[in-house]
């Protein structure tokens, strides 16, 4: 097949040879000779390349050939500079990518709606307080801080739904909690969440297969119905569409799958945890005698409120109606009104704010941090088309002398960013993916899956644009630049150092290398101090001998073990798993150790007023010794105390300490949380530990172990073993099949890993910032090395003249130094006060160590000044292993 | 003699008038007509050639020249020939009024 620009190009050779052939037969007829009449012939007809050139500017297949020459050209161009190339698609790639990655994770985390319709009409309830209501609430189920607290009594949800009606739909949730689940002979553990029967018609989701709840089904009297997300729907269930009136085992109790959510409605918060939605009277709450007598106890509080206004419903006509309700649902009510639980409403549009409350800060520095990055990956790009223009200037200079049009020129360079663009395209949608996918696991903390961030196209093509204009703008530079040589007729004159360029336009490029650095050092630094945070936190003394331990969860009281069973349980299974080979000792406690929050109290000695808060936690006599060899003082819990419930303690040695030294042996410490004239729970002291973390490697706070109730439905046993866990994990699991078939293992983890688990926001920040870091120390130090190339190419001549008038290699090597590590020195000497005002915003992100501590600035700045000694290092020695003879001769 | 610029066109065309011509043709052709008095750049010629039949004012075709090799003749189109025309037309009266100012 013959195209037509393809034709268009042969038949203008041969109508240039036809002109040719006919001017020289002319000569020749004149009486010259052949050769004679072909040179003079060539002379008339001029460059036949320009006018070849002007022809292809002309034709109408033009803009075709054109763009397949610049295609291929670039990409020859592109090939001919790897290293700007690869600088530059890698800038673009990073910049774009993890800005569109980390934006896209705050937009779902910070501003994203529900995945429900009309999201603007929800609102969450709350209410605000003076302190806990005590006088009023003996119990509660939810979140309490300062600003008030989201739990109500069932009393006061039937009477607020009741009351409503017609303004809102109002629904009740509450917590998720862990329950073992058991379908088709598979057991396996689960979140449960409990919710009201309009909760889903509230929200007005959808079902995907079946229904969701009725109001019947919030009955005592209706069967246990349950409705399955739809992660656990296709993860646990394999997307079987025949579950759907099946029966599910729940902590033991039959459960009828009547539905599956539609895949959109992740739950309540991005990531939530809920495998399973029960009506809030088949919850798990609902399993406990207290949790009965709590539905009709307006003294217990609860459930959670979420409200959907009716179209046209303000929350200023729905709030009075509440807050009139609200307080005659109450027990009692308090001597002075004023300090009286008034109710709120806050915009519930954007579901639960946990996820947001807890990330709003990190993501607003990381986002900071990364927008920052992309401000380097501009500059780079910046820098490199100016070096690559550069570099280019005697092609441009050919092309302009051959007879290429200005436009032409143009639309080549054009073509050319284009390409990079489009490379730098490709680059940030992977990227972007990578990082997508790694912060979606970094937020996934205890109570939460990883969240499913997808990149957002609408970020991508926003950082994408505004790089792909710096892209354009300075890609263009170099078109410019030549069309303004050619007026200078710049071939003339020879070699490639000589003609243009002004020191003056290069002060740009100069002022571009310090402002990278400069923000190099803010990327650096955070990325140090976040690394070192992470390596004090991991490198701290927990305590005790982190290696060789494994801990899983067990609940045999949710899998159908009698309560009176357990004890004996329990027992054997210590002594099976202390009989396993390969186990040294067996522990257990009713809060996994390391696994951040669990059990706490206010403690005191009893008839002292002065309280502390301690975490608490359950063992058997064999949790101790696995941490530690020795007591202060005192003894350990006995199998005996555990057996009898005695009220005795085991107290951490600061603990001690701050209670009274080592005379509080024999003491007793009582729990000061207990309601005025209830007696509060007393323990006497019989042991002193050493210091042990309980609960994290982030904090050391006192802790207190007491003998562990016998017949706990759940807990977590801790194994110490001879060789590394992983070995001896296929014998401990066959040692507990052995005994039950059915009873699954919860979260097996060596102790490591849990340590790990509960940094998992530090690793986030190391992690990430030390990616930002690295990138920027690359990006600037390419950025340098290209402007002291540049600068010491273009004093060639000059360095060629120093080399012949006696300047020793050394010199020269010392004067580009001097220039291009002025240059960092200047840029770090101007990032330093940045770092410092910045400190501030992530002093409270770090736990191990301060934010500005002098070993954190030196390595910083050690770092930088290293990278920038290498960038400046290779064009220095390049500079001076010059040849001066040959240098002058190109002159 | 250099042609002043912007009557190239109106040459080439009013040349191609006379019947089908090869671009050196063209250009021999406008230097015998005005008693080699203007010189038509071969630089410029094909450039203007190529643009006039991209404009639909000319159209060209393959024959063989009388002297032995292929050559590209072109001729004028419908378009080409009213456009002559009315060039022509401009050219006098624009001609007349230059002699007009020139000779008062």
């Amino acid at each position: 097949m013959r195209f037509p620009w393809k034709r268009a190009e042969t038949e203008l050779e041969r109508e240039v040879a036809h002109h040719l052939h006919e001017l020289t037969a002319e000569y020749e007829r004149q009486g010259h000779t052949r050769e004679e009449a072909l040179r003079m012939a060539k002379r008339e007809f001029g460059g036949s390349e320009q006018v070849k050139e002007q022809c292809r500017d002309e034709r109408r297949w033009a803009w075709m050939n054109g763009l397949r020459q610049d295609v291929v050209f670039g990409a020859r161009m592109m090939r001919r500079t790897p290293v700007i190339t690869l600088a530059a698609v890698l800038s673009l790639g990073l910049g774009i990518g993890a800005n569109t990655a980390i934006v896209s994770l705050m937009d779902l985390v910070l501003w994203h709606d529900l995945p429900v319709p009309n999201p603007r009409q929800l609102d969450l309830v709350d209410w605000q307080g003076h302190g806990f209501p005590r006088e009023m609430v003996d119990g509660a189920s939810g979140s309490f801080g300062d600003s008030g607290g989201d739990f109500f009594s069932y009393a006061s949800f039937r009477a607020l739904r009741q009351g409503v009606a017609g303004l809102a739909s109002l629904a009740a949730y509450s917590y998720p909690g862990t329950v073992s689940i058991s379908f088709a002979g598979h057991p396996r553990v689960g979140q449960e969440r409990p919710v009201s029967a309009n909760f889903f018609s509230t929200l007005q989701v959808q079902a995907r297969l079946g229904r969701l709840f009725s109001d019947n089904d919030d009955s005592e009297a209706a069967p246990a119905t349950v409705v399955l997300s739809h992660r656990f729907w296709v993860s646990a269930l394999g997307a079987d569409a025949g579950v759907i009136g099946k029966t599910m085992s729940v902590n033991n109790k039959p459960q009828v799958i009547v539905g599956v959510l539609e895949e959109s409605f992740y739950g309540l918060v991005p990531g939530d945890a809920t495998d399973l939605y029960t009506p809030l009277l088949h919850g798990h709450w609902q399993e406990t005698p207290e949790g009965k007598a709590a539905l009709n106890n307006n003294r217990f509080w609860g459930v959670q409120l979420i409200a959907r206004r009716a179209p046209g419903v303000s929350e200023a006509q729905l709030l009075p109606v509440m807050a009139t309700i609200f307080p005659t649902t109450w027990s009692a009510q308090p001597k002075n009104a004023a300090n009286a639980p008034r109710i709120r409403l806050a915009e519930g549009g954007r579901g639960l704010g946990s996820l947001r409350d807890e990330f709003r800060d990190p993501l607003l520095v990381l986002g900071a941090l990364v927008g920052l990055l992309l401000v380097i990956a501009c500059t780079n790009i910046v820098n490199l088309l100016l070096a690559r223009a550069v570099a280019r200037q005697r092609e441009v200079a050919m092309r302009v002398a051959l007879g290429c049009s200005q436009a032409r020129l143009m639309r080549q360079f054009l073509t050319e960013s284009a390409l990079l663009a489009m490379l730098g395209g490709v680059a940030s949608i992977v990227v972007g993916y990578l990082t997508a996918n790694l912060l979606g696991q970094f937020l996934a903390e205890h109570d939460n899956r990883p969240i499913a961030v997808t990149l957002d196209f609408r970020i991508l093509a926003m950082a994408g644009a505004i790089t792909m204009l710096a892209l354009l703008v300075f890609g263009l530079f170099p078109a410019w630049r030549g069309s303004r040589m050619a007026r200078g007729n710049w071939v003339r004159s020879g070699a490639g150092n000589v003609g243009f360029a002004p020191t003056r336009k290069w002060a740009a490029g100069r002022l571009l290398v310090i402002a990278q650095m400069a923000m190099s050092v803010v990327l650096v630094m955070t990325a140090v101090i976040f690394t070192r945070n992470l390596l004090a936190i991991q490198s701290a003394d927990p305590g005790f001998d982190r290696r060789n331990l494994v801990l899983f969860g067990i609940r045999p009281g949710t899998s159908g073990y009698e309560k009176s069973r357990l004890p004996q349980f329990y027992f054997n299974l210590e002594q099976q798993l202390a009989a396993t080979p390969g186990v040294s000792a067996v522990g257990m406690a009713s809060v996994r150790p390391m696994n951040v929050g669990g059990w706490w109290e206010n403690l005191r000695l009893a008839g002292q007023s002065g309280v502390v808060n301690a975490s608490i936690n359950g063992v058997t006599a064999g949790y101790l010794p696995l941490f530690t060899s020795r007591m202060v003082a005192g003894r350990n819990i006995t199998r005996a105390e555990m057996n009898g419930g005695a009220k005795v303690a085991v107290i951490s040695e600061d603990l001690a300490r701050k209670l009274g030294g080592q005379n509080t042996l024999g003491r007793i410490i009582e729990f000061a949380g207990g309601r005025p004239g209830e007696k509060a729970p007393q323990f006497e002291i019989v042991g002193i530990a050493p210091v042990i973390a309980p609960t994290s490697m982030k904090e050391r706070p006192f802790a207190v172990w007491l003998p562990i109730e016998k017949d706990v439905s759940e807990l977590t046993v801790v194994v110490r073993t001879l060789k590394p866990p992983q070995m001896v994990l296929p014998a401990i699991r066959q040692a507990i099949t052995g005994m039950d078939r059915n009873l699954p293992l919860v979260e097996v983890v060596t102790m490591e890993e849990q340590i790990a688990k509960g940094l998992q926001r530090e690793r986030m920040f190391a992690t990430l910032c030390s990616g930002f870091g690295i990138l920027a120390l690359v990006l600037s130090v390419v950025g340098l090395y290209g402007v002291i190339a540049y600068g010491t190419s273009r004093r060639r001549g000059e360095i060629g003249v120093r080399l012949a008038l006696g300047a020793m290699p050394g010199d020269v090597v010392s004067m580009v130094l001097r220039e291009g590590l002025g240059l960092a020195a200047l840029g770090m000497l101007i990032g330093i006060p940045v770092v410092w005002l910045g400190a501030k915003y992530v002093e409270k992100e770090l736990s191990g160590i301060k934010p500005l501590e002098p070993l954190s600035i030196a390595m910083a700045l050690g770092m930088l000044l290293a990278a920038a000694l290498v960038a400046v290092g290779i064009p220095a020695l390049r500079a001076a292993a010059l040849k001066p003879a040959e240098m002058l001769r190109q002159e | 003699m250099d042609l002043i610029q912007g009557t190239l066109d109106l040459l080439i065309l009013k040349t191609v008038a006379h019947g089908a011509i090869h671009g050196y043709g063209i250009a021999q052709r406008i230097l015998v007509i005005s008693k080699e008095t203007l010189q038509v750049q071969q630089g410029s010629l094909y450039p203007a050639l190529h643009r006039l039949q991209r404009k639909g004012l000319l159209k060209s075709e393959w024959k063989e020249s009388g002297n032995g090799p292929m050559a590209k003749y072109y001729s004028l189109t419908a378009a080409g020939r009213k456009y002559l025309q009315e060039e022509m037309a401009q050219w006098q009266r624009y001609a007349g009024a230059v002699a007009l100012v020139l000779e008062s």
